[in-house]
C-alpha cells in the first residue's frame, strides 16, 4: 500500500509540476474531434494541433490519463502505460484488463518504449499527459508510427473534458455517455439527500500531497483533485490559494503547518483524502495530529469528512468517489 | 604552537579566563538565536504571546504553534547541531585531519543507503520508518568502518571514503530502478528541522544528549591522543580504548543526527574550524566551543530557511551549506586550518 501512495505520490507532483506549467494552455475540449470526417479518417483537435485521425481506430496505444478512459470504454487497445494511481479505481474486469494489455510506457512519459509501441502496431496514439510533458516524448518518432493526439489536463477539475475527448479520438464516446450520465443521475440524487445539511456549511479540504518534510500540508480549494466531486454532490468550498499561479496552483496550495487555523479556521466542516482502503496518508495524519488541528471549529463540531478515490480521472472512477463521499457524508443525516 | 607547547597545555590548562569568556558569550548567542528561533515563523505571533507561551500557556493557537511546532524544531536544531559539530571535533581531532567530518565514517551514506532500501521494501514511508532505518543503516556502516580501519587513523578515513562510495552506488543504482523509491528517498535526502515536531524524537535526543556527555568525559585523553600516539602513551593515555570510544560517540551523535534531520553535511566540518583558533589546542574547549557555536549556526539557519524565500520555507541543510561555504573559506584564508 506503500508503495501505492508513493506511486501516486509521485504522480501527483509530476502532473502537479505539469499543470504549472501548462496553465494558460486554452480548453477547448466542446470543439474537439468529430468533424469532416472522409474516407475513414477526420480531423480530431488536440492538445497538439488538428490531427488526421482513423474514423474508427481499431488498434489504439493509450498513455497517462487515457488509459483509465480507455480501458472503462473497451476501447480496441493493444498497448498501455502503466497507470498505478488508477489501479484502486478500477473495477476487477477492468484491473485484469489493464493488467493483461502490454505495458509500452511507464509511469512517466519519459518511460516511453517507442519500439514496443512499434511492435503492437496502432493506428491510433493517444497521449493523456498535459502538454509540457510532451516535451519528454519523442513525437516525430511516435508520429512515423501512427497519428498521435495528446489531450491532458490543466487543472484536475478538468478530467471530465479530458476523458470525453480521449474516449472520443478512440470511438468510445457512447461508452462514455453512458459514465457521464450515470454519475450525474448519481450526483444529482445525493445533491438533493444530503441539500439539506450541506446548504450553508462552508467547507475546506486537505489534500494527500502536502510535505511533511517541509512541514507542510496541502490545502485544496474548489475544483481540486479533493474537492471537484464533493462540490458536485452540492459541497461548498470556500476561499481560495493566497497567490494564484498556473495550473493546479490555482486550486491549491502548501501552508506551514503552523497557518492550519489561519486557512481552515473559518470552515464549517472539513473534508480530507484518504486512501482507497481507509488510511489516512501521512501527509494528512501530519495536520490531523497537530493540536492546531483539534482547536479548529470544524473539528470541535465534529464535522471532518474522509473522502476516498480523490484521484478519480473517469466518470467510471468518480462512481467511487460518489460512494466514498456518500458513506463519509451520511452521519450529518443524523446531527 | 609546538608540541612542547601542547603538552603544558595539557598538563597545565592555561588562558582559562578569555575562555570562559567566550564560551559564555556563545551561550548568550545561543539564548539568542533560540528565543529567535520560537519568535520566527509562516505563522506572526507578537513577541509579547511568545513570551507568554513559554511562561504562561493557554492552549490558544499562537500557544500552540510556540510550544508545540516551534519549541520542539528549537532544541532539535539545539541538538542536532551539537551532535554533528562535536562529532566533526571528534572526527578530526581522532583522525588528525582538517578534512575529516562524521560522514567520514560512513554515517550518512550508510543511513541513505538503508533509507532508500527501506522505501524500496515500502517500510520508510513513514518518518518513523525513516528513523529506525536511518538509524540503523549508519550504526551498521560505522562499524564496519570500524573494524577495518580502527587501527589507523588514515585507514579509518579510507575505508570510510570507500564503504560511502559503495553504498551511495547500490543506493543510487536502486533509486534509479525503482522511481518509487525515488521519490521517497528525496523527502528525506536533504535534511531539514521542519514537521520533526510529531517524530518520537525522544530516544535520538536521549542518545545525543548521553553522547555529548561521553565526549567532554573523553576530551582530556583526546587532548592527548591530539598530540600523537608516542605522546599519549607517554602521558598515559589508553590509546585503543580512548580511540574506539571516540569512535562510538562519533557514531552515536552523527547517527542520530542525522536519522532525525536527514543528511546535514557541512556543520559538522566547518564549526570545528571556526571555534579551533580560539580552542588554542585544546580538545575539551574545542568540544565544548562545537556544541555551542553548532547550535547556535543550525539554529541561524533554521531561521533562514525559513525567512528566505516568501515562496516558502527551503530546507535547513541547504541554508547550511550556502552560510556555511562562505564562513569556511573566510576562516581559513584568515586563520588557516588550525592546528590538529
Amino acid at each position: 500500500m506503500l508503495a501505492h501512495r508513493s506511486a501516486a505520490l509521485a504522480g501527483a507532483l509530476a502532473l502537479a509540476l505539469a499543470l504549472t506549467a501548462c496553465g494558460s494552455s486554452s480548453d477547448d475540449a466542446d470543439t474537439a474531434g468529430g468533424s469532416g470526417e472522409k474516407g475513414g479518417t477526420r480531423v480530431f483537435t488536440a492538445d497538439n494541433g488538428k490531427v488526421t485521425i482513423p474514423a474508427r481506430p481499431e488498434r489504439v496505444v493509450a498513455t497517462g490519463y487515457a488509459v483509465p478512459a480507455l480501458i472503462e470504454g473497451d476501447a480496441p487497445l493493444v498497448g498501455i502505460s502503466s497507470w498505478q494511481r488508477g489501479e484502486p479505481l478500477l473495477s476487477d474486469e477492468d484491473l485484469a484488463t489493464y493488467k493483461k494489455l502490454t505495458k509500452v510506457a511507464g509511469e512517466s512519459a519519459a518511460e516511453t518504449n517507442y519500439e514496443a509501441i512499434a511492435e503492437a502496431e496502432p493506428d491510433l496514439i493517444v497521449l493523456g499527459v498535459p502538454t509540457p510533458v510532451l516535451g519528454d516524448i519523442d513525437m516525430d518518432r511516435l508520429k512515423s508510427i501512427a497519428p498521435v493526439v495528446a489531450v491532458g489536463p490543466t487543472v484536475p477539475s478538468q478530467w471530465r473534458e479530458v476523458s470525453r475527448k480521449h474516449a472520443d479520438a478512440a470511438g468510445v464516446l457512447a461508452s462514455h455517455e453512458a459514465d457521464k450520465a450515470a454519475y450525474e443521475a448519481k450526483a444529482a440524487e445525493l445533491r438533493k439527500k444530503y441539500q439539506g445539511v450541506l446548504s450553508g456549511l462552508e467547507f475546506g479540504h486537505i489534500g494527500a500531497y502536502g510535505d511533511t518534510s517541509k512541514g507542510t500540508f496541502q490545502r485544496e480549494f474548489g475544483g481540486s483533485w479533493g474537492t471537484s466531486v464533493a462540490q458536485d454532490v452540492g459541497a461548498a468550498y470556500y476561499g481560495k490559494v493566497k497567490k494564484a499561479g498556473p495550473g493546479s496552483q490555482s486550486v491549491s496550495e502548501y501552508p506551514s503547518v503552523e497557518e492550519l487555523s489561519d486557512s481552515l479556521g473559518e470552515a464549517d466542516a472539513i473534508t480530507y483524502s484518504v486512501n482507497p482502503d481507509g488510511s489516512v496518508p501521512e501527509s494528512v495524519k501530519y495536520a490531523m495530529e497537530s493540536k492546531l488541528w483539534k482547536n479548529l471549529p470544524a473539528v470541535k463540531d465534529g464535522r471532518t469528512f474522509p473522502i476516498a478515490y480523490t484521484e478519480a480521472a473517469t466518470y467510471q472512477d468518480a462512481m467511487k468517489t460518489l460512494d466514498a463521499i456518500d458513506t463519509s457524508f451520511a452521519p450529518l443525516l443524523d446531527r | 604552537m609546538t608540541v612542547a607547547d601542547r603538552v603544558a597545555e595539557v598538563t597545565r590548562g592555561g588562558r582559562e579566563t578569555p575562555r570562559v569568556a567566550l564560551l559564555l558569550g556563545g551561550l548568550v548567542l545561543l539564548a539568542v538565536t533560540a528565543v529567535l528561533s520560537v519568535g520566527v515563523g509562516a505563522h506572526a505571533v507578537p513577541p509579547t504571546e511568545v513570551v507568554r507561551a513559554l511562561f504562561d500557556p493557554r492552549g490558544t493557537d499562537d500557544h500552540v504553534i510556540v510550544r508545540d511546532v516551534r519549541l520542539p524544531r528549537a532544541l532539535l536544531a539545539v541538538a542536532v547541531g551539537a551532535a554533528l559539530a562535536a562529532a566533526g571535533a571528534l572526527i578530526q581531532t581522532l583522525a588528525r585531519n582538517p578534512l575529516a567530518e562524521p560522514g567520514v565514517l560512513g554515517v550518512t551514506a550508510g543511513a541513505g543507503f538503508a533509507v532508500t532500501v527501506g522505501s524500496a521494501l515500502g517500510l520508510a514511508g513513514a518518518q518513523t520508518g525513516q528513523l529506525v532505518f536511518a538509524v540503523a543503516g549508519s550504526v551498521l556502516a560505522a562499524l564496519l568502518v570500524m573494524a577495518v580501519g580502527r587501527r589507523s587513523p588514515l585507514r579509518l578515513v579510507l575505508t570510510g571514503v570507500a564503504l560511502t562510495a559503495v553504498l551511495n552506488g547500490i543506493a543510487l543504482g536502486l533509486r534509479l530502478m525503482l522511481p518509487d523509491t525515488f521519490d521517497a528517498y528525496r523527502f528525506w535526502s536533504v535534511g531539514t528541522l521542519a514537521g520533526r515536531e510529531q517524530a518520537p524524537l525522544a530516544v535520538p535526543l536521549t542518545a545525543i544528549v548521553l553522547s555529548l556527555a561521553g565526549a567532554l568525559l573523553l576530551s582530556r585523553p583526546l587532548n592527548a591522543l591530539a598530540l600523537g600516539e608516542s605522546v599519549a602513551q607517554t602521558l598515559g593515555a589508553g590509546v585503543a580504548r580512548t580511540r574506539t570510544a571516540a569512535l562510538v560517540l562519533i557514531t552515536v551523535l552523527s547517527g542520530a543526527a542525522t536519522a532525525v534531520a536527514g543528511p546535514i553535511l557541512f556543520v559538522g566540518l566547518i564549526v570545528p574550524h571556526l571555534v579551533r583558533r580560539i580552542a588554542a589546542g585544546s580538545v575539551p574547549w574545542l568540544l565544548l566551543y562545537s556544541m555551542v557555536l553548532g547550535p547556535v549556526l543550525l539554529l541561524a539557519a533554521d531561521i533562514g530557511s525559513r525567512v528566505l524565500l516568501p515562496t516558502g520555507e527551503v530546507p535547513v541543510a541547504i541554508v547550511t551549506a550556502f552560510l556555511g561555504g562562505p564562513a569556511l573559506i573566510w576562516a581559513v584564508r584568515r586563520y588557516g586550518a588550525g592546528s590538529l
